[in-house]
């Protein structure tokens, strides 16, 4: 009796990103479980916890919200602090979209390295494992002493290629040189054509010049990248794709931050659709921008549920990848399936 | 001039690192600190830190969480570019004072209905401590109450939209929208309208209003315990100590933290500087008499503090004991203040360590004028005067406040005339100077 009252996955989500939360919920046939936090008159951030967690098997999931990034993360880890010491058996950080994943190396002296800097963070404030979904550098799992589980959306994206373009006629193109390695895996998936941008940055989040290495003459190029933050790059990237030929220009991003002008840009660009995961709140982004189309990764991150409850809702990634850890499965397999 | 020394400021308060780098005569070191336009903090520190002592001069103010996250991230840039060592300089700690959560005997919130805070603005109308169900400023805009309507207004004209568009891309999951929930008086009443993810997922239309605010009437009332479980409020304390350790700091400078206790959740050595020796400075040269003055503590916790000074000088005590319990829910909050101790036909100095939502101090102002004071004068450490704090001041009957530049203070000194300010530059930069050199920091301690 007390095996089966024990250790049941409790879901607790950030406020960051409801929406996603309440699909992996329904995804894994739970409630969320009762949290508040707010933000008190001296903006400090309060947590408070309204369900016993003891001996439970914690899951956090709080996405990055643009503009409300240390907000997010200091809740975050509020949260896994507030479980931690409230005896959680064990504690899931389900971050979609890493925070600071960008700044992962000291490209200039004294630049910080945020990325390793949360992930200590994490670890001290008592997180024992952690989901994220495709990292901006996967040498990021490495900055952890815990298991870091990096999904991929790739088979989300494969399937969305495959079910509303004509993939004979597409070729792929990866934004810029760090990319190519998950543009080419696609295109090696696909057994489509593979080409290259590279490009000049010569300050953050301003983007230089632009070349075009590979053939796109007359093709559905698929601009595949990670993630798209004001989408100075991807508009560009687009021109100078359009300008070499191409019939039509997609962009297919992970993570679709989406921040500052972002959505004019896509709507000024000559894209023809720029589609995004969920794991960033969008917001009334998909309102704003006709272009925008998205994909559901909910699924992926939920798999992890206990098999007694498997026949209630079947489905996809991060539901998966949830139910896979909390019964110890393998969670490779989600690398290369969407699950249904 | 003193050397070998990188002095970093937070953009928390320029002031104050400006003039504790004049004290030290050496200028601040070149940093950027902004935020890429996703909102993560961008950091590069210009010049050389390597084998350098570092300072780091940030204070727990203003948007709490983005300074902490860049103090964090400033350090752990200064320890990666080879600092011979990392001095936290945190004028006032965040996450230092956790409010306590008011409980009834049954164990659930003691949350007004949000019927009571209807009547015009007087400083008693709301409890002191932070919490949920309280809006942030009274009386002064109706607080919730508007602000609810408005949400009722702008979730239904986004309804329709809104639901088309979850449902399209998640697989029909979207269907289960819902419906935007009644805003209703107590929470009780709300707990079987808005459950789990549902309260959740309707957020999306609240857009002007961050994802966790205070403000946010739905968050809170979507909110509710399990029977039988006694919730809790997170205690940050610990976590922030560890997070500072682990970004590398090597050492905290700070002043008057809310607990002494707090120094023990660091493992790196902590200097607690007291405000104390400026208050009693400012006490013994601008009040005339100040021996016939009465040291008060406006609660239980500042006893302490206040007796400490009293005794120094030689001055009488008096101290305020605040009920946050009342025996009824009903009750006129105010009545809870009991005063112990003489106040009649003196002046009084409150004494206390923070003022934040200024409730504590206004309400013991009014107590004390109650039992005949003559003047009231408050003097604290730290002046956050968050929410309607200001207003609250100029409406009570305080007649002079005095506080530290631990925060930033000149918009707060614009818009109250009551206001004074001392200086911590001199002590903090004294500090700085004597960890830097190696020499004991205790004579700041002390006071003469």
């Amino acid at each position: 009796m007390l095996d089966q009252m024990a250790n049941e996955i409790k879901l607790i989500a950030g406020s960051s990103h409801p929406e996603l939360s309440a699909l992996v919920a329904s995804r894994l046939g739970i409630d969320i479980a009762n949290t508040m936090s707010l933000n008190y008159s001296n903006r400090e951030t309060s947590v408070s916890i309204g369900e016993s967690v003891r001996d439970e098997d914690v899951f956090i999931l709080q996405s990055t919200a643009p503009g409300d990034v240390n907000d997010g993360l200091m809740e975050l880890l509020i949260m896994i602090h507030a479980c931690r010491t409230a005896s959680a058996r064990r504690i899931t950080a389900v971050i979609p979209n890493f925070p600071y994943a960008r700044q992962d190396k000291k490209d200039k002296s004294r630049a910080p390295i945020s990325a390793k800097l949360i992930a200590n963070m994490l670890q001290v404030s008592g997180c024992n494992h952690v989901i994220t979904m495709d990292l901006h550098a996967s040498q990021i799992q490495g900055f952890f002493n815990v298991p870091v589980d990096n999904l991929y959306a790739e088979p989300s994206v494969l399937r969305w290629i495959r079910e509303n373009l004509s993939v004979d006629n597409c070729v792929i193109v990866s934004p810029d040189a760090g990319g190519a390695k998950r543009a080419t895996s696609i295109a090696d998936r696909l057994n489509t054509a593979f080409a290259l941008i590279h490009k000049e940055r010569p300050r953050p989040n301003v983007v230089g010049r632009m070349v075009l290495v590979g053939d796109v003459q007359d093709k559905v190029a698929i601009l595949v990248d990670d993630m798209a933050d004001t989408c100075g790059t991807l508009a560009k990237a687009a021109e100078t794709v359009r300008q070499n030929g191409a019939r039509e220009v997609y962009a297919i991003v992970t993570h679709g931050i989406l921040s500052g002008k972002a959505i004019e840009t896509i709507n000024a660009s000559c894209l023809a659709g720029l589609v995004v995961t969920n794991t960033v709140p969008l917001g009334d982004k998909a309102e704003r921008c006709p272009k925008l189309k998205i994909i559901d990764v909910a699924g992926t991150v939920a798999e992890v549920r206990p098999h007694k409850k498997i026949p209630t809702v079947q489905s996809l990634i991060i539901q998966q990848a949830i139910r896979r850890t909390h019964n110890g499965e393998s969670v490779s397999y989600l690398f290369n399936n969407v699950p249904v | 001039m003193v050397r070998n020394i990188v002095i970093l400021g937070g953009n928390s308060h320029p002031q104050l690192t400006e003039s504790i780098c004049n004290i030290l005569c050496i200028p601040p070191s070149n940093r950027i600190l902004s935020k890429f336009s996703g909102g993560e903090s961008r950091c590069e520190i210009k010049d050389s830190v390597r084998g350098k002592d570092v300072y780091i001069i940030q204070s727990g103010s203003g948007n709490v969480n983005d300074n902490l996250i860049d103090l964090c991230i400033m350090i752990s840039a200064c320890k990666t570019g080879s600092a011979k060592r990392v001095t936290a300089v945190v004028p006032l700690f965040p996450y230092s004072r956790q409010p306590d959560w008011p409980y009834t005997k049954s164990g659930a919130p003691l949350t007004q209905s949000s019927g009571s805070t209807k009547k015009d603005y007087t400083f008693e109308s709301v409890p002191a401590t932070p919490r949920p169900g309280a809006p942030r400023s009274a009386g002064l805009t109706n607080g919730v109450n508007g602000l609810a309507e408005k949400l009722t207004k702008t979730s239904l004209a986004n309804d329709g939209t809104n639901g088309a568009t979850t449902n399209g891309n998640t697989n029909g999951n979207g269907g289960d929208h819902f419906p935007t929930p009644r805003r209703s008086d107590t929470i009780s009443s709300n707990s079987s309208a808005t459950r789990g993810h549902h309260a959740e997922g309707s957020t999306s239309s609240q857009r002007s209003y961050t994802t966790h605010d205070y403000e946010n009437p739905h968050n809170v009332n979507a909110f509710q315990s399990k029977p039988g479980y006694k919730q809790w409020v997170a205690q940050a304390g610990t976590l922030v100590a560890d997070l500072l350790t682990c970004a590398g700091a090597d050492h905290i400078i700070t002043m008057d933290l809310h607990d002494p206790q707090y120094q023990g959740f660091f493992d790196i050595p902590v200097d607690n500087l007291y405000g104390k020796a400026l208050i009693q400075n400012y006490i013994q040269t601008s009040l005339p008499k100040y021996q016939d003055a009465v040291i008060v503590s406006p609660d239980a916790g500042g006893a302490k503090r206040a007796t400490l000074i009293a005794d120094s000088l030689n001055m009488d005590f008096a101290l305020i004991h605040k009920e946050r319990r009342p025996t009824r829910f009903t009750e006129q909050r105010n009545a809870s203040m009991m005063l112990v101790g003489d106040v009649a036909n003196r002046v009084c100095i409150l004494v206390d360590d923070i003022v934040d939502t200024a409730n504590t101090i206004t309400r013991a102002a009014k107590l004390l004028k109650k039992e005949g004071a003559t003047k009231v004068y408050a003097l604290l450490t730290h002046g956050v005067f968050s929410g309607d704090a200001i207003a609250r001041i100029n409406a009570s009957s305080i007649d002079k406040i005095l506080v530290t530049n631990s925060v930033p203070q000149s918009e707060h000194r614009r818009q109250c005339p009551k206001l004074e300010v001392i200086d911590i530059s001199p002590v903090f930069a004294e500090a700085i100077r004597r960890v830097h050199h190696g020499e004991s920091i205790s004579v700041l301690f002390q006071h003469n």
